[in-house]
């Protein structure tokens, strides 16, 4: 059995190292994919979140309103105020015209006077605020007259992502009217309330002079009370922010192993066409022999593309000015997870190859369902994102076990425990397939 | 004395599922050690089926095959070491060199090292294709390739060879080879067993034809012997047409 499996392997990477196409396949496609992927996510992921977005700033108040927005972004961290292009200072047209050609997603303009009419408007509310008896009655306020901010966006933005930026925006503002109306206050109350307070005290014929009412001051701290904190899920344990090379390297890998189906499968059918299966099936050798001897190959080429991708993900992403991978604290773990992504990839491989006909219907069909189960599996898009019934369904997909157990590891700092059942699930998927395999040889054989 | 029976069939049936009619019906004929032995038949008689059942790869709905005396339905491993294949497909990978062919498939047969080797350039020099075993297949002619064929199926010095249709569609060059390689191993003592649709072939080189149709034997014995025992026959060709009929099998 041994000399079967062995010269099988040679003759199989013989075979694959003559397939310039099908190497393409196998190693150049995955290896584009997850560069050209990861270095597009990397921008995308940095947009919603990783890095402050640029948003441009057209400050026609020049006063404090201007000031306290560039402040309070600044230290929120979330977005970026640009408020000069080219050296002149950024204007509504400009803003406009450079939001519009897609230069920037965002353009924010304080209208002119802004700042001193929101103040205004705050004297005006705190004093309305305090009635006596005699005011009590008093005219309802007028309408307010601060002119707003406009905020002009680029159409192909996305909604979560405005949504994000404006409620940023809000955020800030809603601070900085925080704190306009506590300064009203403390600048409106005291002299109000002392008014009153004289007013309400009687006089006595005989009295000395007058009651003096003390000063009053009102002093409000606007810091925030109710505080937000931020933590990720690991227990305390190995923390690592996700990038989009953690996605993508594990991601696009398993996609690429699970391709071999189409050569695995298809060197099945050319053997079956050609005659050279039952030529073997003449001689004496195993037909496990056989079939392990090409699994072992396929799995050994699933082996090296995973060691290329890794080498790209960790070497090359950073030099091309991305986030690279960084491999997690129990590295080591990730040989099994691939050893048994690859088992499962041959293994569907050879399902599919004993299953088809021809070799159109094997490529067709290996093909699609490899792009399908990778849909399912989170490759392309992560499943909490997923509809609850297509996240039931992504369950069924073998690349979705690959995925969760590399980002186990690579993520979430996983152990060989923790990526145990993905690596038990893409086992028992590899004994199906070719359980099925045999059983329909096994049929075909009997005529 | 007669040579020992090398290849033994006996009442030799095959049903294919779905089918009311056997492909293969009661075949039953003996060959004995160092006779070229020639199936003929018309297309679908059965010449095919009977030759993957005597080389295990189907399994027969009733009767016996024996190769040297080894039931090839109780003891099918053993009995793949006595015999050689050359199925009426190329059966080689095109990718590879004829070289890197013969040395896989000896490899399958067991053969390693320098008995490997050997016989590799051996096989190749046989079929003639000594210049171009680092080749790949799929350059070659239509009459390397068969040669080709034939070659991998002798690479263990097999006791019986199996050619099924060894000389379709190649050149008088080839085909000339090639029969004068199936003399030469018949003389070495290897038995042959082989269909084919060339009769003129059949009557040079054969020592026993079987002719079939649907299934079954119509006529058995030396080319000579049934052309002379028939009326108005004066080769194999008009004997075949009187036996199977001149409608077109299709």
């Amino acid at each position: 059995m041994m000399r079967t499996i062995i010269a099988t392997i040679l003759k199989e990477l013989l075979e694959l190292r003559r397939d310039r196409a099908g190497l393409m396949v196998l190693l150049v496609m995955p290896m584009a994919l997850v560069l050209i992927l990861s270095l597009v996510q990397d921008s995308v992921m940095q947009a919603t979140g990783e890095a402050p977005i640029k948003v441009l700033l057209a400050d026609n108040d020049n006063g404090f309103l201007g000031q306290a927005i560039r402040d309070r972004l600044r230290e929120a961290g979330g977005l970026e105020l640009v408020t000069s292009i080219n050296g002149s200072a950024v204007t509504e047209e400009t803003a406009r015209k450079a939001v519009a050609r897609g230069d920037f997603q965002f353009g924010v303009v304080i209208p002119k006077g802004s700042g001193e009419a929101l103040r205004r408007r705050m004297r005006t509310l705190a004093t309305a605020s305090l009635s006596t008896g005699k005011n009590a009655q008093a005219a309802p306020l007028e309408p307010s007259s601060v002119p707003g901010l406009a905020v002009h966006f680029d159409p192909a933005v996305q909604g979560a992502f405005r949504t994000a930026v404006i409620n940023a925006l809000r955020q800030v503002l809603l601070g900085i009217e925080m704190t306009e109306r506590a300064a009203a206050f403390s600048e409106t109350l005291p002299a109000e309330l002392k008014k009153i307070v004289g007013e309400s005290i009687p006089t006595w014929p005989g009295m000395s002079g007058a009651i003096t009412v003390p000063d009053i001051r009102f002093d409000m701290d606007t810091t925030p009370v109710l505080k937000l904190t931020e933590t990720v899920a690991l227990g305390g344990r190995y923390l690592k922010r996700p990038t989009a090379a953690q996605h993508n390297v594990p991601a696009w890998t398993l996609f690429g192993m699970f391709f071999i189906v189409v050569p695995l499968s298809g060197s099945l059918i050319r053997e079956r066409q050609s005659g050279t299966y039952r030529k073997l099936m003449a001689m004496p050798v195993s037909q496990t022999g056989l079939l392990a001897g090409k699994i072992v190959a396929y799995v050994i080429v699933c082996i090296a593309q995973f060691a290329l991708m890794l080498a790209v993900g960790v070497w090359l992403l950073p030099l091309l000015g991305t986030s690279g991978l960084v491999p997690g604290r129990e590295f080591l773990v990730v040989a099994p997870i691939a050893l048994a992504a690859a088992l499962a990839a041959a293994g569907y491989g050879i399902m599919v190859g004993t299953l088809s006909r021809s070799y159109e219907q094997a490529s067709m069909f290996g093909a699609v369902s490899v792009v399908i189960a990778a849909a399912l599996g989170g490759i392309m898009v992560p499943v909490y994102v997923m509809p609850r019934i297509m996240q039931r369904i992504s369950t069924l997909s073998p690349l979705a076990w690959g995925l969760n157990g590399f980002q186990d590891v690579f993520v979430r700092g996983g152990s060989l425990g923790s990526a145990g059942a993905d690596i038990f699930r893409l086992l028992a998927f590899f004994a199906v397939t070719v359980i099925i395999s045999r059983i329909a040889i096994r049929g075909a054989d009997n005529g | 004395m007669n040579p020992a029976p090398v290849l033994e069939v006996r009442r030799l049936v095959k049903r294919y599922r779905g089918s009311d009619v056997p492909a293969v019906d009661g075949l039953d004929f003996t060959v004995r050690e160092g006779e070229i032995f020639g199936l003929l038949g018309p297309n679908g008689a059965g010449k095919t089926t009977a030759i993957s059942i005597i080389c295990t790869v189907l399994r027969p709905t009733a009767g016996s095959v024996s190769i040297c005396s080894v039931d090839i339905s109780k003891n099918p491993s053993e009995a793949r070491k006595l015999f050689g294949l050359a199925p009426q497909e190329i059966a080689l990978y095109t990718t590879l060199t004829a070289r890197e062919n013969l040395r896989y498939f000896g490899r399958l047969y067991g053969l390693s090292g320098r008995n490997l080797s050997e016989r590799t350039e051996a096989c190749l020099a046989l079929a003639g294709l000594e210049g171009s075993g680092d080749k790949r297949v799929d350059t070659f002619s239509g009459g390397m390739k068969r040669r080709a064929n034939l070659a991998a199926a002798i690479l263990h010095a097999p006791r019986l060879l199996l050619l099924d249709e060894p000389t379709v569609g190649i050149d008088a060059q080839s085909r000339n080879m090639i029969l004068e390689n199936l003399s030469a191993l018949r003389k070495a003592g290897t038995t042959i067993v082989y269909t084919t649709h060339y009769m003129e072939e059949a009557e040079q080189i054969c020592d026993r034809v079987a002719v079939m149709d649907r299934g079954r034997i119509v006529a058995e014995g030396a080319p000579a012997d049934l052309i002379g025992e028939a009326e108005d026959c004066d080769n194999l060709e008009q004997l075949f047409l009187r036996l199977t009929g001149k409608q077109l099998r299709d």
